[in-house]
């Protein structure tokens, strides 16, 4: 198979972070293996260029937790990539701001748990929201594009209009509002996490009415949870089409959830392959790549170049095999798993059960 | 969404996060900015490396010079085209 160039590299580089959020997509468990070094991502960031990327996603876990941060921004802009940090805010002081612009940092996406201090921090697990209006108020001085992510769920869906005006009050380029897909420890959390169709419907009239009248001021994206749909989400634009994720222990995923949501998938590392063998040639990135692996009702259907058949995290976690179709799609023979779970929800109302705080990895050796 | 006429003694300029650069695979120019990127044909290209101070009149009769064509006619297809980069929020005029 004639394999396509990829546009972006997701740099998951620490799985280490302050934060607690109930809601993360990272794997529950992880492999107790020493994080890829300095060099090492800068030799990874340089096989990315070459092979097409243009864009570079800095994430993780919390992506300030490494020291070398301003290194590998840098390396990205030797390399002509588009650097984008993904982060809590946590640690981002002065001194941290200005090494990140002078490396040539070219935006940045803060996350927010909500607009209200003791909500946020509770959904965070952590005190962290002075923190993270801290952190805006430096981006923004720093002259760096901001976005700001909002996970939404059950817990804080009902305050939108209120995240949207604290974006507006931190002047923000581009405001995310995407529920929570469930994956890693939302998946776990995800009798918690998931809203009622009551709550989705007011928030989706809402999200509506603030893209109008931002119109030219805030870019908004709102992201529907996707139980809620009848056709799948167009996941990654097909596996193995555009994207490609680099975890803190080199291992490489066509998608950032696939190792956690995909057992049998086995991964390549950049420690023992050139990634340009590992996109084109491997194993994981051939399984669901193009239209031949799919099944019907995909394999017939006029979207099937639409949505690709979905998400193949989802198909795994709902219905036991990868290769199914997303079983968010009312085609699917398993889509009765989904509305069980939609079911649930409603029966619970308000009644929402606790959630568990996500941990950070055990004695994750560290050499950055 | 209405767009404003597009004004000769506008300065159209990249907007903030926004990175112009060739595309190495393809020699094309992309513009590069948070979470996307847009591949310029030849026009846009044109159009767009000349957003460095000057005014839409002045790119106008730039490049009807450089084609040799009739500014007039010209005129239409940059402002189209400006417009259409302003609403992403790709440029902007000051």
């Amino acid at each position: 198979m004639i394999a396509p160039r990829p546009y972006a590299l997701l740099a998951e580089i620490t799985y280490r972070c302050p934060l607690h959020c109930p809601y993360c997509s990272n794997p529950t468990q992880t492999r107790n293996d020493q994080e890829l070094t300095t060099d090492e991502w800068t030799r990874v960031i340089r096989e990315a260029a070459a092979l097409g990327v243009l864009q570079i996603g800095f994430s993780g876990g919390e992506p300030l937790a490494r020291r070398d941060l301003p290194d590998l921004v840098r390396a990205a802009r030797e390399a002509s990539l588009y650097t984008n940090l993904i982060t809590s805010g946590v640690g981002l002081d002065d001194d941290r701001v200005r090494a990140l612009s002078d490396a040539g940092l070219d935006s940045v996406q803060l996350s927010f748990q909500s607009d209200n201090t003791d909500l946020a921090d509770e959904i965070a697990g952590a005190r962290a929201h002075q923190r993270k209006l801290d952190a805006a108020a430096k981006i923004r001085a720093a002259g760096i594009p901001l976005s700001l992510n909002f996970v939404i769920h059950r817990r804080n869906i009902d305050r939108l209009t209120e995240m949207i005006a604290l974006a507006e009050s931190l002047q923000a380029e581009r405001v995310e509002l995407a529920n929570v897909q469930f994956y890693g420890w939302a998946f776990l959390n995800r009798a918690a996490l998931l809203p009622t169709r009551e709550q989705v419907v007011r928030a989706r009239e809402i999200a509506t009415a603030a893209k109008t009248r931002l119109t030219g001021k805030i870019d908004i994206f709102y992201v529907l949870p996707d139980y809620y749909e009848t056709r799948p989400k167009p996941c990654l634009n097909g596996w193995g089409q555009r994207y490609l994720t680099v975890n803190p222990i080199g291992d490489v995923l066509p998608c950032p959830t696939a190792s956690s949501a995909i057992p049998d998938l086995r991964f390549e590392n950049v420690r023992d392959r050139a990634l340009d063998w590992i996109w084109r040639e491997s194993e994981s990135f051939n399984r669901f790549r193009g239209t031949e692996w799919m099944p019907e009702p995909c394999q017939s259907c006029p979207q099937r170049e639409i949505d690709f058949g979905g998400c193949r995290c989802q198909a795994a976690l709902l219905t036991g095999d990868a290769a199914n179709t997303d079983p968010v799609c009312d085609l699917s023979s398993n889509r009765a798993a989904v509305d069980a779970v939609l079911h649930e929800v409603d029966s619970l109302g308000y009644h929402a059960p606790d959630w568990t705080y996500r941990m950070n990895p055990g004695r994750l050796a560290v050499s950055a | 969404m209405q767009t404003p006429t597009i004004t000769g003694s506008a300065q159209p300029r990249l907007a903030r996060g926004v990175r112009l650069q060739t595309d190495s695979k393809t020699g094309n120019s992309v513009l590069l900015f948070p979470e996307g990127l847009l591949e310029l044909n030849e026009t846009a290209h044109d159009i767009v490396t000349r957003c460095d101070g000057r005014t839409v009149g002045e790119i106008i009769q730039t490049l009807a010079e450089e084609y040799d064509v009739d500014p007039k006619m010209l005129g239409a297809d940059v402002r189209e085209t400006l417009g259409d980069l302003q609403r992403r929020k790709l440029i902007e005029l000051v």
